[in-house]
């Protein structure tokens, strides 16, 4: 590569570093390639089913949850961690939410912070166990995955809570209507854009996006982020208080956990000791398809975002053309090895090469860079 | 053997090289970083599947394209970067992929320790082959990669600035493996960016410049100004600038007394023993010493890189008592270090130029709890202007560049968290000769500009050329403390190797050699 930047310099700067671009921009690029497959598929199987407002509102909504999830998840991996405990967060979020309303009946705006707070603690224990303690978050996270989980489960006596809560007079209490909300059955993706209300899951999803994004790409803590992940020792002696950070990426999963914990129970209208179950494997999943590295240092909320999309969408179309279950783990499966292959452009670029080379038939082979 | 011809139109990294290297001959190859000597290297040891050219061995022509194949031809590379598994014992390093195994199947262990004993004495060493890799020092580190690549039956050697980790002394050590080799009829290709190096050991020199070929010289005739001549393409006045002296009454920056650190043998860590060091404004003090004086622990125990736990002694600053706790609390108090090892402890590679410069300093852009990207963007600009730092643009990743220009962008995030105090620990490593001499006037422009400079060089000439004043170490203790005009390169190599009247005074001394000898 040294190479290359000398005589980038010398010869056409311009020309090369547009070329470099244009294949980077490929590279991020190729989430959208899926999203537009995704939809084009869908459009063209079932194209009226597809694109009704129902359809789409039953999609995402019923992802939002594990959308949130991922955007928590995304902030670790960032810093070239891994939490494994989100699922087992979101139940835990989700059971205290329920019994909160069902025993005391609190309205629904004490419930949903003392539920981010609950996850932000939990994060905090996540992220204490990976700095002070100096476990493996692999590690940590796959302890407290069975401990919240445990916790969760002894709870709720192994019981789901409903949340459609009955007063005397046989109507929805007060608090479990407007509980509701978080859920929101019967309201429509876009209706909330015309006004006639708003449909919070994917709302609040939108919102946690945008957000996080922001918080990434424009202030110090999120170039921190990047900084722990792409190099963790540059980054202490930069004067990074790399532990702090890795605590905060976790507590904030935590909290963003505590927060999808109503929504889900909301949806569901009651909280399953097992709800959140794997869920930390869409979570990744969605961080990966959008370009995020497990090794750190790479990725975005947008591309999170787009990720969570696709995923849910191609559930969404795969179930609308009766595809078997089993076959929709494979294919899901499948789509994660293409989009992790797709991010490389070391490897586009290879291709780009043959191609030429085949193109070229004749002429005498190059061997490209040989960096 | 009688030589290796070889050349390859047409391709951006290198361009009709020629080489030509005899049995038994040091060939050195010389060049600016980013003129395709490394490039060249990895196509002889087989790293790069697909070249163009031929290489002939011995006259007849070979095809290399995987490093065991090149291996099996007797063509072993030492890397620039060691590519020693930390976690394995020496024998299993030495030998991996070569392991002797019983009829059985199973790996001789016996026999492996025996080989690899026999190698290790071979490259003068005395170590323990069951001993893990990673409680061993660079410089022995840097030994063992080269037992390792004469454990297969040898006939060329490639070594890519074997020497950019080791003191002078434990180069003298290679040297004398290299001749011993040499005797055999080895031929050896030798990368090194030090001058007066290939002077004592080269025969014959080829320079590269850009990917392309320069010309061949026999290093007995060649002059040090013609060389780097024909390495930089331009005249070269002076490689180092003659430096303005400071007034004594100058206000003393950095003062730290009795600095005294716990070692550490899991991770290498020498101990410190009662170090006085002081830096006046505008002042450049170098630290020399041995790989293992604990130089770099100096200039890291005072950036609080130890935490505060580890460092115990007394540092003021500007005559203010100053606690060292943490990177980020030494910065904030106006010190800034560039690292010993550029990529593994100073850039995020695989992000741009600008996020690597601005990383320590993103308390200066803050605005509305964001930070604020034109005047981000503009502080670097500056900077990589100022330092000439030869990028595509603050958006390229850093990654790409050159050896001198990342150090360049290391120094440029150090200068944006405008230190008063610059702690530089091997600031021209593998950094070309032009680099070298632009970073020799960086610190040369900041210490007029009252910046003091704290410096560890394992290059004599350099610190003699660039301090005021030169304080030696040996085994974390001071051993000596030079003037401008008293410093010669024998005076602090005897005071580096003091090592015996050390070891009189106090018994902590004697068991660290005791465990070392072992």
């Amino acid at each position: 590569m040294t190479g290359d930047a000398t005589t980038a310099t010398a010869e056409g700067p311009t020309r090369l570093v547009g070329w470099r671009r244009a294949v980077s921009l490929l590279g991020s690029l190729q989430g959208y390639i899926g999203l537009v497959l995704v939809l084009a598929f869908g459009i063209v199987t079932r194209g009226g089913t597809f694109l009704s407002q129902s359809n789409l509102t039953n999609a995402v909504g019923a992802f939002a949850s594990r959308g949130i999830l991922a955007v928590g998840e995304t902030l670790v991996i960032l810093t070239a961690g891994i939490d494994l405990s989100v699922g087992s967060m979101l139940g835990l979020a989700s059971m205290v939410s329920a019994m909160l309303l069902v025993n005391q009946n609190l309205p629904p705006w004490v419930i949903l912070p003392a539920c981010m707070l609950c996850g932000a603690v939990m994060g905090l224990a996540n992220g204490i166990g990976t700095t002070w303690l100096r476990i493996q978050p692999f590690v940590m996270t796959l302890a407290t995955l069975s401990v919240f989980r445990g916790i969760d489960r002894q709870l709720s006596d192994n019981v789901s809570v409903g949340t459609q809560v009955a007063g005397a007079d046989g109507k929805l209490t007060g608090n479990a209507d407007s509980f509701q909300l978080f859920g929101t059955p019967g309201h429509n993706l876009f209706t909330g854009v015309v006004g006639a209300g708003v449909y919070y899951p994917v709302l609040a999803f939108v919102v946690v996006c945008v957000v996080g994004q922001l918080a990434l790409s424009q202030t110090r803590f999120g170039r921190h982020v990047y900084a722990v992940g792409g190099n963790e020792a540059a980054a202490r002696l930069s004067g990074v208080n790399t532990d702090r950070v890795k605590i905060a990426v976790f507590t904030l999963c935590g909290l963003l956990a505590g927060f999808a914990g109503p929504i889900d129970a909301a949806y569901s209208a009651s909280a399953d000791p097992l709800a959140g179950t794997s869920y930390e494997l869409d979570a990744i999943a969605a961080a990966v398809i959008g370009g995020a590295s497990l090794a750190g240092g790479r990725g975005s909320i947008v591309g999170t975002f787009v990720g969570a999309l696709i995923l849910t969408l191609l559930d969404n179309v795969l179930g609308l053309n009766a595809v078997s279950d089993n076959l929709q783990l494979i294919i899901k499966g499948c789509i994660v090895v293409v989009a992790v292959v797709l991010q490389r452009p070391d490897l586009l670029r290879g291709a780009a090469d043959f191609v030429r080379r085949v193109a070229r038939r004749g002429a005498p082979a190059s061997t490209g860079r040989s960096s | 053997m009688r030589g290796i011809g070889k050349s390859f139109p047409g391709v951006r990294a290198l361009a009709g090289v020629r080489l030509d290297v005899h049995a038994g001959e040091v060939h050195a190859l010389l060049g600016e970083n980013g003129a395709g000597k490394s490039t060249l290297c990895n196509v002889l040891s087989g790293a790069f599947g697909s070249y163009e050219g031929s290489v002939e061995l011995a006259g007849e022509p070979v095809a290399l394209h995987s490093p065991g194949h090149a291996r099996r031809l007797g063509i072993g590379m030492i890397h620039q970067e060691l590519t020693l598994v930390p976690d394995m014992s020496v024998a299993d390093n030495i030998l991996l992929g070569a392991e002797p195994r019983t009829r059985l199947g199973r790996v001789d262990a016996r026999r492996m320790r025996d080989r690899a004993a026999t190698l290790l004495a071979d490259v003068g060493l005395r170590l323990d082959p069951r001993q893990p890799v990673r409680q061993c020092r660079i410089a022995e580190q840097q030994l063992i990669e080269l037992a390792k690549a004469l454990s297969g039956d040898l006939r060329v050697l490639i070594m890519d600035e074997p020497t950019s980790a080791l003191a002078d002394a434990e180069v003298r050590r290679l040297f004398a493996v290299i001749r011993t080799l040499t005797a055999r009829g080895v031929a050896v290709v030798y990368i090194s960016h030090r001058l007066e190096e290939l002077e004592e050991i080269a025969d014959t020199v080829t320079v590269l410049r850009d990917g392309g070929y320069v010309g061949t010289r026999a290093m007995a005739g060649a002059d040090r100004a013609e060389l780097i001549g024909m390495m930089v393409g331009r005249p070269l006045g002076e490689l180092y600038p003659r430096p303005a002296s400071v007034a004594a009454d100058a206000p003393v920056r950095l003062r730290a007394e009795r600095l005294t650190l716990t070692g550490d043998t899991r991770t290498g860590r020498t101990a410190l023993h009662d170090v006085d060091v002081h830096v006046r404004a505008g002042e450049i003090v170098g630290l020399a010493g041995l790989m293992g004086a604990g130089r770099t622990e100096v200039l890291e125990s005072v950036y609080g890189a130890h935490g505060p736990r580890a460092v115990t002694g007394r540092v003021t600053l500007d005559g203010v008592p100053y606690r060292p706790r943490s990177p980020r609390w030494a910065i904030r108090h106006g010190l800034a270090m560039v690292a010993e090892d550029r990529k593994a402890q100073s850039l995020v590679l695989g992000n741009t130029v600008r996020f690597n410069a601005s990383l320590a300093a993103l308390a200066r852009f803050r605005r509305y709890g964001r930070v604020d990207r034109r005047a981000e963007g503009r502080a670097v600009d500056e900077q990589v202007a100022a330092l000439r730092v030869r990028t595509p643009g603050t958006q390229a990743v850093v990654g790409t560049l050159s050896g001198g220009n990342q150090q360049k962008v290391v120094l440029a995030k150090c200068l944006l968290t405008r230190p008063s105090v610059l702690l530089l620990d091997e600031p021209t490593r593998g950094v070309d000769v032009g680099a070298k001499a632009e970073i020799y006037a960086i610190c040369h422009r900041l210490a007029e500009q009252g910046t003091a400079i704290l410096m560890v060089s394992s290059e004599l000439p350099e610190l003699l050329a660039l301090c005021d004043r030169i304080v030696v170490l040996c085994e974390g203790r001071v051993t000596a403390e030079l003037d401008r005009a008293e410093a010669t390169q024998e005076r602090i190599l005897t005071a580096a190797m003091a090592r015996g009247t050390v070891l009189t005074r106090t018994a902590a001394g004697r068991t660290e050699e005791e465990v070392h000898d072992r």
